[in-house]
């Protein structure tokens, strides 16, 4: 009988449990497990939330305020709302520091991804070099996946970087900002293309324009970033919910993993967990033990146990995350328009510039600004309040920001370590950027605006935003695939060298990251390893 | 923390200078509430930041000035903290998010010239703002070091 425990509910443990469940294994799933709250006001559109609610300052701003931006307030802005707190909230049993890093984590069901802004780009078979299987197996599980999830793309400009997939359901209907930008590109498609080699097209979203499997299309209620009521938008926590019907399906939250048990023979034997209510150790008896617990969770869960298995922990080396700058941007011809609040509120188009070497591809999300806080921007113009005011409203609808992402590569000084803390350990996540990123950074940027003048765009000078690293939460590499056996390596069917019978399904085995968004290849990856561990289980 | 009556008139006042309309029993309770979870005045916050404060509640004609006085020199304290409060508070709030957030109807070249205008008027804003806050500051002085 196959029978596996899987820990997270994040993008990678659910499709691994998906899988396994599909080919008749029994999967167990231990999760901390954070729950959402219930949806408020779930057909109401942005606007009529406001006037609909009894307590909107609460719902938008927090009982305690602390989702207003001050002005002078230090750190990234993320502009989470506070009924999202439970996707961030940390855990006192998770202790990390960094170095050069800003960490996110996530003890959600769902995790990170229950608050994540739907970009689903799947790698080209130029990006997969470094990994080591054949890119057409991953191809599939992006079909099987976008099934699921629900993809929304075109075939269009943007399909030179990335690949048309299975089950790729159409576009989202355009905002009338995101529609000007891309009349434009049609324009001045020869010159961008050739001159620049700049490319445009629509995004690719994982959120549903029709109605399946229970979810809801999107109706445009314009609420995306506020957590899309009507499931349009996918997040994992959907999935688990179909998960908990199923029954070979077991799920334990309120449980956190501490280590891994293995034999003298290296073969996992049991995984120790602790009940988070009461504190009371747990063990549970198992041959085939899959971490999905985000990369750095994993990376600390995997020295934890190895420590505990030879008396010392090593150093993982090779975390890489996509450097973000943000870009805003005016689009003259959208001055002076009515925003429109009643409209998806991510990314609509993607940028796409070639680089000489195309897996350092540099990929750019185009986000017209809609529903988000407006206190924030408005401080920051150079003026009085009152005279801010005047010229925001009459530039709403023409603001718009471009996140340009950038590849990593597997570096030794980017690593995870574990260090004594009282009683336990704690995570250190170190990383330092690349020699060359000024220079990569430099050169792209100047292209970005460029290609944004010619769409009819102004960049404000001074006002690109380099996002500290972490920022992106878009973690990988420090567990990498290989086709050779080696330490602190895994398998291509991504079981570790060290500890047989140990998978990893999330990021960790990435042995290169492009410039693309991750999830969805995260996704796709679970699929792929848990369709192997079914047949070297047959 | 000032009383609840200051913090309404404050709220009023304020609410006036952002372009709102005024007397939403809401707004004052959400605008009260985040004082009194300590949300607004820091461990920092100076003597001159509240009599700053005082003034533009009593005087509501001057908020402009001092606001752009305080965007220049004070921007993360007392007085801007409040606005941009209140900014927050209205934004979420039917019907102040339309009030603030609809465009004027001008002409882009209008537009322009507005905006050419307003760099004019924020420079002579922050001088009246300064010859208000000299005063302030200068008798802020004189009481800290007695
Ligand atoms: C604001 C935001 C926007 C984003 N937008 C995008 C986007 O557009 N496109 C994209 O590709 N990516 C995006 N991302 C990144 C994306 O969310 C992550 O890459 C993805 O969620 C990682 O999934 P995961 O399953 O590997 O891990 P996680 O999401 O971190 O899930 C970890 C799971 O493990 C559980 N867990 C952890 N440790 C333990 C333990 N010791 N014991 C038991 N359970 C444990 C947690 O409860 C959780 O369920 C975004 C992220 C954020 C924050
Ligand atoms: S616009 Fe956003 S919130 Fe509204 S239905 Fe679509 S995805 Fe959901």
């Amino acid at each position: 009988m196959k029978r596996v425990v899987v820990v997270g509910s994040g993008a990678s443990g659910v499709h691994f449990a998906q899988t396994a469940l599909e080919r008749g294994a029994y999967v167990t799933l231990v999760d901390v497990g954070r729950t959402a709250p219930a949806p408020v006001l779930p057909d109401a559109s942005f606007a009529r939330f406001k006037r609909e609610h009894d307590d909107p300052a609460g719902y938008f701003l927090g009982r305690k305020f602390e989702a207003v931006m001050f002005p002078g307030a230090k750190g990234e802005y993320y502009g989470f709302p506070p009924h999202k707190g439970f996707i961030f909230a940390s855990l006192e049993r998770f202790r990390a520091r960094a170095q050069g890093f800003e960490p996110l984590s996530s003890f959600a069901r769902g995790g990170l991804a229950e608050a994540w802004t739907g970009g689903a780009f799947p790698f080209h078979e130029r990006e997969l070099r470094d990994f080591p299987f054949d890119a057409r197996e991953l191809h599939a599980s992006y079909g099987t996946v976008a099934r699921r999830i629900g993809v929304s793309g075109t075939d269009d400009d943007l399909s030179r970087f990335t690949p048309v997939h299975e089950h790729l359901a159409p576009s989202l209907p355009l905002d009338a900002h995101s529609r000007s930008l891309l009349a434009r590109y049609g324009r001045e498609r020869e010159r961008l293309n050739a001159g620049l080699g700049v490319w445009m097209g629509r995004t690719r979203a994982a959120v549903r324009s029709d109605e399946r499997d229970g979810r809801h299309g999107c109706t445009n209620l314009g609420r995306c970033l506020w957590s899309c009521p009507r499931e349009a938008l996918y997040t994992p926590s959907i999935t688990l919910r179909a998960l908990l019907k199923h029954e070979r399906f077991t799920y334990l939250d309120g449980r956190f993993a501490t280590r891994i048990e293995a034999d003298e023979a290296n073969r996992v034997r049991r995984l120790h967990l602790v009940e988070l209510a009461t504190g009371r150790p747990e063990t549970l008896e198992a041959s085939s033990i899959v971490l999905a617990a985000g990369t750095l969770a994993s990376g600390k869960l995997f020295l934890d146990s190895l420590r505990a298995h030879g008396g010392r922990a090593p150093v993982l080396e090779g975390l890489m995350d996509n450097r973000q700058v943000l870009v805003p941007y005016i689009h003259l011809p959208m001055l002076r328009q009515r925003y429109e609040p009643d409209s998806y509120q991510y990314h609509q188009l993607a940028l796409g510039l070639e680089r000489e070497d195309p897996r350092h591809y540099v990929h750019g999300l185009v986000t017209t600004l809609k529903t988000a806080l407006i206190h924030p921007i408005v401080q920051s113009v150079p003026f009085d309040l009152k005279s801010a005011l005047w010229i925001f409203r009459n530039a709403h609808a023409a603001l718009g920001i471009v996140n340009v992402n950038f590849h990593d590569e597997r570096r030794a000084e980017c690593r995870l370590e574990l260090e004594s803390d009282g009683d336990g350990s704690r995570l250190l996540v170190r990383y330092e950027p690349a020699r060359e990123e000024p220079e990569r950074m430099r050169s792209a940027l100047g292209t970005v605006r460029k290609a944004l003048w010619k769409l009819g765009c102004i960049v404000p000078p001074g006002m690109a935003h380099v996002r500290p690293m972490g920022a992106s939460v878009h973690y990988a590499g420090t567990v990498p695939m290989s086709a050779q056996a080696r330490p602190l390596a895994t398998s291509p069917d991504g079981e570790s060298h060290d500890l047989r019978g140990l998978f990893f399904a999330d990021g960790s085995t990435f042995p290169f990251l492009p410039a693309k968004n991750l999830t969805f290849t995260l996704m796709a990856n679970a699929e792929r390893i848990a369709r192997r561990w079914c047949d070297a289980q047959a | 923390m000032a009383e609840r009556s200051e913090l309404d008139r404050e709220c009023d006042a304020f609410a006036r200078y952002l372009g709102a309309s005024v007397g939403d029993g809401y707004v004052r309770e959400q605008y009260w509430a985040a004082h009194a979870a300590g949300a607004v005045e820091l461990p920092s916050t100076t003597s001159f930041e509240r009599a700053v404060v005082s003034l533009a509640r009593s005087v509501p004609l001057l908020v402009r000035p001092l606001d752009a006085h305080a965007r220049v020199f004070s921007n993360g304290g007392l007085l801007r903290r409040k606005l941009v409060l209140l900014l927050a508070i209205l934004e979420v709030r039917a019907p102040h998010d339309e009030e603030l957030d609809t465009p004027t109807g001008t002409s882009v070249p209008g537009m322009f010239l507005r905006m050419v205008w307003l760099g004019l008027v924020f420079g002579v804003l922050l001088a009246c703002g300064m010859l208000l806050s000299l005063p302030i500051w200068l008798a802020s002085r004189l009481g800290a070091s007695r």
